[in-house]
């Protein structure tokens, strides 16, 4: 395996979010100020239905797609999200309703025809067709341009959450997620940490700053998360040393895998997200080697890899180029027993 | 009345209120005694209004206040029914959540479909009665249906009902799925699981003894895929007992909600136990035989529904599978509760 070491050019350091992105609401925070009546919202669903059964395992079998089964269970989703009322008057049949009542819904009729064609037919992410990820016990904004959460990812904030009752010092502590993207990490750490914890989140990606700050707000947490744009350290340079902990989920596929990925990611999630360079590592490493010197001793740090490889990987790169700079590297697993993330400590 | 009674001589006492833990037990229980009285008399006196209505819009050919009063009486009936399931609950865990769990019995696609038929009926009866209804695990068919599934019914005496729904449920009618129109009999296990209260001591566990694992998650995961699937199962190492739960939008939830299945699953593993001592055990899945049958459903070539434990039997099978399951509910616990004072 060759890798190369280069650093990645960092184009902007703008410190604070010129924000002129605007995020956009979810769909089941929208108020439901539009009209329908029972009988064609009927109409809609036994259409979505027929449309998401006609997939079957083709998806499944080109590229790892969702099947039927999984299209109908997120068709139930969009119906909880969309709907003001219980969606449980979908259900009853037998039930003398009258087919003529008003159903209030939170956007237009035909905006859910469109909707559900796109998921189907153009496989856009069903979490950009609602315009949310629930991610742990969170709900989280997501558009186009940001990149959505993975389940893997959630139990970076299990390892932290260890970590810091090993050692309640990091609990009121600065913590740093690089390349926060929605702000999952940032959010999902911010709310096990104390009174005084803080966290520094950044991101290069004006939208996924804009994202991640809406996210934040929305959980009332501006006192503890900062979202800051630019490249990995740079909006992080007045802080050096000072962190007690740095997580990442940096972009770790290799340029060359791109191409395949399955159509709801290769599609309609941006590059910026994914994109490891060559090997899948470039930015990894680049993590690695600023973590030495952003991190106070006997601070900890959790990154996620593209699996056992990359995770291996980087043991070795530890152990040998980064010589008694950090301690406890070690491999972690996700539930699906791949070697997920490498966690660490900085050496005392 | 007797109970009432002693109620009342302990709150007219002076000292009551020295032990207040024990004077907010007292009043509580006067308390939920008198509401129920309460109730009784009150519903005593509308009969009484009602009927004499009647005879008044009858005397004075009204038929439409005669309508209106024979509505109130049937409505009056529906509440004392209710009332009557009510009193007959007084088993330990009766007034806990509950799980409802189906299994497909042998047959296939046949008895798969049964089990999906089964498990509807169950939402439909638990959405009537007012309880939170939410699908934890489901196993789907190949062709049609379910092969298992779990079910969480969220309200007070969810328990204390469905308990009388285990056992096996035989379903006897002309297969949709058979070409040449044979008759055909399914089955289905039915098992129910209390969810214990605070107040209860439930089974510890330990973080070491779980394992945990993603299932359904094809390839390299991470950013490479994007999928709302993020079911987990949890296996509990000592006793082998497992939980799965997919229905949930987080991986986080997921693993919640299997973990709570998983608890109740012990702690009933330890009812079972104990169960020597204390006939407050229902059955788990596994230990139900599929000799056990007690209810059979008949859709050809006559159209019935009996329990065969209480013989009771109605002949519209089709609201028995729209949820409409009081009746036999009723029935098996006034049976038991005669067995019990026998
Ligand atoms: C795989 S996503 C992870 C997002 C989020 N942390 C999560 O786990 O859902 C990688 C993130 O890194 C950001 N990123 C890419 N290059 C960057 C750079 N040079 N500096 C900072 N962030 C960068 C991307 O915009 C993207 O939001």
């Amino acid at each position: 395996m060759r890798l190369s070491f280069i650093r990645p050019i960092s184009c902007c350091a703008v410190s604070s979010p010129t924000t002129l992105v605007k995020p956009q609401t979810p769909l089941f925070l929208r108020p439901p100020t539009f009209k329908t009546t029972l009988t064609d919202l009927k109409k809609w669903h036994l259409w979505a239905k027929s449309l998401a059964s006609s997939v079957g395992s083709a998806f499944l079998n080109l590229d790892n797609g969702p099947d039927s089964n999984q299209l109908l269970r997120e068709l139930n989703w969009l119906i909880e999200d969309a709907i003001g009322t219980p969606k449980s008057i979908l259900e009853q049949p037998h039930k003398s309703r009258n087919g003529n009542s008003t159903v209030l819904i939170r956007t237009c009729l035909d905006e859910l025809y469109v909707l559900w064609k796109q998921r189907v037919e153009e496989r856009r992410p069903f979490q950009y067709v609602v315009g949310c990820e629930h991610w742990r016990d969170l709900v989280l904004s997501v558009q186009e341009g940001v990149l959505i959460p993975r389940p893997e990812t959630e139990l970076i904030v299990d390892l932290v959450d260890e970590a810091i009752k090993e050692n309640e010092e990091l609990r009121d502590g600065l913590w740093g997620d690089l390349g926060t993207g929605s702000g999952a990490l940032a959010i999902g750490i911010a709310r096990i940490l104390g009174s005084k914890g803080r966290v520094i989140a950044t991101d290069l990606s004006p939208v996924a700053t804009a994202v991640a700050s809406y996210n934040v707000q929305r959980y009332d947490l501006e006192e503890k998360v900062h979202v800051k744009q630019g490249s990995w350290f740079e909006p992080l340079r007045d802080n050096e040393g000072e962190f007690v902990g740095l997580v990442s989920n940096p972009p770790y596929i290799p340029s060359k895998d791109i191409g395949g990925l399955q159509a709801e990611v290769g599609r309609h999630e941006p590059r910026l997200a994914l994109d490891g360079g060559a090997s899948g590592m470039n930015d990894l490493i680049h993590l690695c080697d600023g973590a030495v010197s952003m991190l106070k001793p006997g601070g900890f740090f959790a990154f996620e890899t593209n699996g056992d490889e990359q995770s291996k990987f980087l043991v070795h790169y530890i152990e040998t180029k980064k010589q008694g700079s950090f301690s406890k590297v070690k491999m972690v697993s996700d539930f699906a027993g791949i070697q997920r993330f490498i966690t660490g400590f900085r050496g005392r | 009345m007797d109970r009432l009674e002693v109620l009342s001589a302990q709150l007219n006492k002076a000292d009551l209120w020295d032990d207040p833990v024990h004077a907010g037990r007292i009043s509580r229980e006067h308390g939920s005694l008198m509401n129920k009285v309460e109730d009784v008399m009150a519903i005593e006196q509308e009969l009484v209004e009602h009927i004499d209505m009647i005879k008044l819009a009858q005397e004075e050919n009204d038929p439409e206040l005669e309508l209106e009063s024979v509505k109130a009486l049937l409505r009056i009936r529906r509440n004392v029914k209710q009332k009557e399931l009510e009193a007959l609950l007084s088993g330990e865990h009766d007034y806990c959540s509950c799980y409802i769990e189906v299994q497909a019995g042998a047959g296939g696609t046949e008895s798969m479909d049964w089990a999906s038929m089964v498990m509807q009926m169950y939402k439909s009866w638990a959405q009537h009665k007012g309880y939170g209804v939410s699908v934890v695990d489901e196993m789907p068919g190949e062709i049609a249906g379910i092969k298992r599934a779990t079910i969480e019914v969220d309200g007070e005496n969810a328990f204390g009902y469905a308990k009388s729904e285990v056992g096996v449920h035989r379903l006897v009618r002309i297969s949709p799925f058979d070409s040449a129109k044979r008759r055909h009999t399914s089955f289905v296990a039915v098992a129910v699981i209390p969810i214990l209260g605070d107040g209860s001591t439930r089974v510890q566990i330990n973080e070491s003894d779980l394992r945990i694992e993603r299932f359904r998650s094809g390839g390299a995961g991470g950013q490479s895929v994007n999928t709302t699937e993020s079911a987990v199962r949890i296996t509990h190492i000592p006793t082998g007992i497992t939980a799965s739960c997919q229905n949930e939008r987080s991986q986080h939830s997921n693993k919640a909600s299997a973990l709570a299945v998983l608890q109740s699953r012990l702690d009933q593993l330890e009812m079972a136990r104990q169960a020597q001592m204390n006939a407050q055990h229902t059955q788990s899945l596994t230990e139900i035989s599929w000799g056990n049958q007690i209810r059979t459903y008949v859709l050809h070539p006559y159209r019935m529904v009996k329990d065969l434990r209480t013989n009771y039997e109605v002949s519209d099978p089709d609201s028995v599978l729209e949820g409409d399951l009081d009746d036999f509910i009723l029935s098996f616990l006034s049976t038991s509760l005669d067995k019990d004072e026998e």
